[in-house]
């Protein structure tokens, strides 16, 4: 028993440290990328990948490795982005809703009801597409129904320790609701919804890139893996490497995100 | 000399670590009550589970003969064949030995096509009543997750008597019972004996029960047999100090 | 029971038709607060010149000058008997453009629906029976890998590997049979890796339930144990797991709709969207929810008929 925990942690801990260097390389991409990623040339157009351009170049002669870096960049920044504030939101949410109770506890919980009974694609390609484009309104798109798991989540947390003594000897304590949730109700059930947080960066990047490929989220020039996909797949006879090194780099990097997910659930799990 | 119906030698048995059953030696005639008594965790019920075998329980040593075969370690395929027709099981909590929702009918029907059996409803039916079930024809329209504890409790007796097993295991059948409910179980098992010559293995922590309806008594504590011999040598001289205590502690069940 | 069953799903349909009505407020909401006028956007979208007078007498006659309440109430009345007004682009109803859209996107997505089910039921049973065998890690692999891939992904790949590099498939669906093949795998790929995964746990839950074992106690015979008891049991489930995945599907399908120009309400859409022709993008709103919410009352309702303890 002990000793499969202790391969789920260090399963967990390689799937981190490969996490981690996504998101380094996706810090450092100004750094690392050999080419300007903005920078067109009729010279270069299509050229396969070569020790100059690794990844090739593609229809304006850009380099694909260096958008390709960049792009982890658009994508990972934006995805964290998008669950930070959906985490942030719906924790708060959730807690008032669990601590507090009453009307505002039934109204939001059946917005977050109402919010779910809707198919999320479904709503975040309309929004998406009425806001004409651009990221903002993509993350926005998929935001709108986001923010319900984690508020579940923290709500029902919230309850189950809401009448612990040490909350009440807290109340007791004259202790005023404001400090009660952010002292000791949040450090307790935060990692329930941090993790839940972690499972959901795959779909997030899923939807993201999702609706970049569909041209309603990020414009182009600015570099992200969908869009550039998209781009690329009308010349993809030509060119295949611009469709492929990007595809590979999304692979990747949903891969490693589902897997760390996959991995802390199992070592939660494990007892 | 003869062949017991299950003879059980020099049994060890574990769940991965250490071993919970130790040094076991049990033989069970044709026709025979056995009651092996002990508290919770005794191992009483770890020896149901080694001899039907099918809780991830490895035995470690020594060896399960039943009807003049091993079957310490038989293959599930060849373990399922006996199950039912040679050996029967009464858990401990009856309910939970049904698929919860699904027809007591299609579950007994599946159970005997399973052997090559029949379903031959009447005789179904006549057995729910011959255990007092009353409407036996509606019980088994219902399902498991329908009915009261000791409805689910006669329903898997019946479960088990249909295959008129040659052996019928009762894993503390009655703890999950009222006294009244309990005291029938037994007096039904009694007379199931008597009828069809079936043997039987019961696990209790009750010593009343043993003494109302056993032949022999075992014993159980801390995973081994510490005293076996027939109900009275075990009522009336009991050798054991752990044995004297229990059935100082226990009051007394009128026969 | 009979009577209690009824009151519960009277409740869920009238929740239901809250649902809905609310739905059609936002769906109407997001329209009217959408930036740009949808005059303007009509006549640009026809290609007139737009001058004050033209807009103006445009406003006028789409109604756009009176309140917001009366145009909402005018429109939802419309959808109710089926009049989904008049597209921005070509001023032909809306309706039976989505109901044509609807049907060829029902086809793909029954076909990618039940290639991932055929695939995965089988997959995701065996794999939860013969748990941690080899079997079992590399069924697990695959559908970790389906589940990480995003269908424009998965379609794109496909496109190149079979219709390019091989050569035996036409890159353009237009709806035909044949070209069915190639969308339906690319939304079937994903989903079935999700289904396999769920179906997995469910499986190996039911198996550990003691039932299971009290079956094996008397012998019934492993084939029915698995088929006729755990996956019986477990199907309530796994219907639940579809239902949810069918909003995903929706997604996915405006996706490898617009890949693969199969002419159905996910490519009219995408269309509608990029010439900004909000009758259509409101109805398909609307169409697509009211269709998930449905099938998501219908499941709730076969799986209390499947356990009746639910």
């Amino acid at each position: 028993m002990k000793k499969r925990k202790k391969q789920l942690r260090n399963r967990m801990i390689i799937a981190a440290a490969f996490a981690l260097l996504l998101v380094l390389i996706a810090i450092l991409a100004p750094v690392i990328a050999p080419n300007d990623p903005y920078k067109t040339s009729a010279a270069l157009i299509r050229k396969a990948p070569s020790a100059a351009y690794l990844f090739g170049t593609d229809n304006l002669g850009r380099c694909v490795l260096s958008r390709v870096l960049i792009g982890a960049r658009t994508t990972i920044a934006s995805t964290f982005f998008l669950v930070a504030i959906s985490f942030a939101v719906g924790i708060l949410i959730g807690m008032m809703c669990g601590y507090f109770g009453g009307i505002i506890d039934g109204l939001l919980m059946r917005l977050a009801d109402l919010m779910l009974a809707f198919p999320q694609m479904v709503v975040a390609i309309a929004v998406a597409g009425i806001l004409g484009g651009g990221l903002g309104g993509a993350m926005l798109a998929l935001g709108i129904t986001m923010w319900t798991s984690f508020a579940r989540l923290a709500r029902s947390h919230t309850l189950a320790i809401k009448n612990e003594p040490y909350i009440m000897a807290a109340k007791l304590q004259g202790k005023n609701s404001f400090q009660i949730l952010f002292t000791h109700i949040f450090p307790n059930i935060l990692e329930p919804v941090l993790v839940n947080a972690l499972t959901q960066i795959g779909t997030t990047m899923i939807g993201i890139s999702g609706l970049s490929f569909l041209g309603l989220g990020v414009v182009a020039p600015q570099a992200e893996w969908g869009s550039m996909i998209s781009e690329a797949r009308a010349y993809i006879q030509i060119a295949p490497w611009a469709v492929l090194f990007p595809a590979a780099a999304t692979v990747l990097t949903i891969t490693v995100f589902n897997y760390l997910g996959d991995a802390v659930m199992e070592y939660r799990d494990a007892d | 000399m003869r062949e017991k119906l299950l003879q059980i030698t020099s049994l060890n048995a574990s769940y991965g670590d250490a071993d919970v059953l130790t040094g076991i030696d049990l033989g069970i005639d044709a026709g025979e009550i056995v009651c092996i008594v002990g508290e919770s965790g005794s191992g009483k019920s770890t020896l149901i589970k080694a001899i039907h075998g099918m809780s991830g329980l490895r035995i470690t040593n020594g060896s399960i003969r039943f009807d003049g075969r091993d079957i310490t370690n038989l293959p599930a395929a060849e373990r399922r064949k006996i199950m039912g027709p040679g050996i029967g099981l009464i858990p401990q909590d009856p309910g939970t030995s049904f698929n919860p929702i699904r027809r007591f009918d299609v579950q007994f029907k599946e159970a005997l096509q399973s052997h090559g059996l029949p379903y031959d409803e009447n005789a179904i039916v006549g057995m729910l009543r011959t255990i007092e079930l009353e409407d036996a024809k509606a019980v088994l329209r219902n399902r498991p997750y329908e009915m009261s504890g000791g409805m689910n409790q006669r329903i898997a007796i019946a479960a088990a008597m249909m295959f008129r097993p040659r052996l019928l295991m009762c894993d503390e059948a009655t703890s999950a019972l009222d006294v009244t409910t309990a005291g029938a179980v037994v007096g039904e098992l009694v007379r199931i004996r008597k009828e069809q010559g079936t043997a039987i293995l019961m696990v209790t922590h009750h010593l009343g029960i043993a003494q109302r309806m056993a032949d022999h008594v075992g014993i159980m504590r801390k995973g081994a047999m510490i005293e076996y011999g027939t109900v009275r040598d075990i009522f009336e001289n009991p050798q054991n100090e752990y044995t004297k205590r229990l059935i100082t502690d226990v009051p007394k069940l009128k026969k | 029971m009979g009577k209690q069953t009824a009151k519960q799903i009277a409740k869920r349909i009238v929740s239901l038709i809250i649902i809905l009505l609310i739905l059609s407020f936002l769906t109407f909401l997001l329209m009217y607060l959408a930036p740009g006028d949808p005059a303007e956007k009509r006549l640009s979208s026809q290609g007139v010149a737009v001058t004050k007078e033209v807009l103006e007498a445009e406003q006028e006659r789409m109604g756009l000058l009176r309140p917001f309440m009366v145009r909402y109430g005018e429109w939802l009345g419309g959808v109710l008997h089926g009049d989904f007004g008049l597209s921005f682009k070509d001023d032909m109803p809306v309706g039976p453009k989505l109901v044509a859209g609807l049907k060829k996107t029902t086809g793909l997505a029954s076909a990618s629906l039940l290639l991932a089910l055929l695939v995965s039921i089988p997959l995701g049973i065996l794999s939860a029976v013969k748990r941690n065998s080899i079997f079992d890690h590399i069924v697990r692999l695959l559908s970790f890998i389906g589940n990480s891939l995003p269908n424009f992904l998965i379609s794109v790949l496909l496109m190149y590997l079979l219709c390019i590099r091989l050569d035996l498939f036409p890159v353009v669906a237009t709806g035909s049979l044949q070209g069915l093949f190639l969308p339906a795998i690319s939304l079937a790929i994903p989903m079935a890796g999700r289904f396999t995964r769920q179906i997995r746990t469910e499986t190996i839950e039911q198996l550990n339930k003691e039932y299971v074992t009290g079956l094996r106690t008397r012998g019934v015979r492993e084939k029915t144990i698995l088929i006729n008891n755990v996956f019986h049991n477990a199907i309530g489930h796994i219907f639940t797991v579809v239902a949810l995945q069918i909003g995903v599907l929706m997604g996915g399908s405006v996706v490898i709709e617009t890949i693969f120009r199969w002419p159905g309400i996910g490519k009219l859409v995408m269309d509608s969207i990029n010439a900004r022709d909000y009758p259509t993008i409101m109805g398909f709103v609307l169409i697509m929810g009211t269709i998930y919410v449905v099938i998501n009352l219908i499941t709730d309702i076969v799986y209390h008929v499947l356990d009746p303890r639910v």
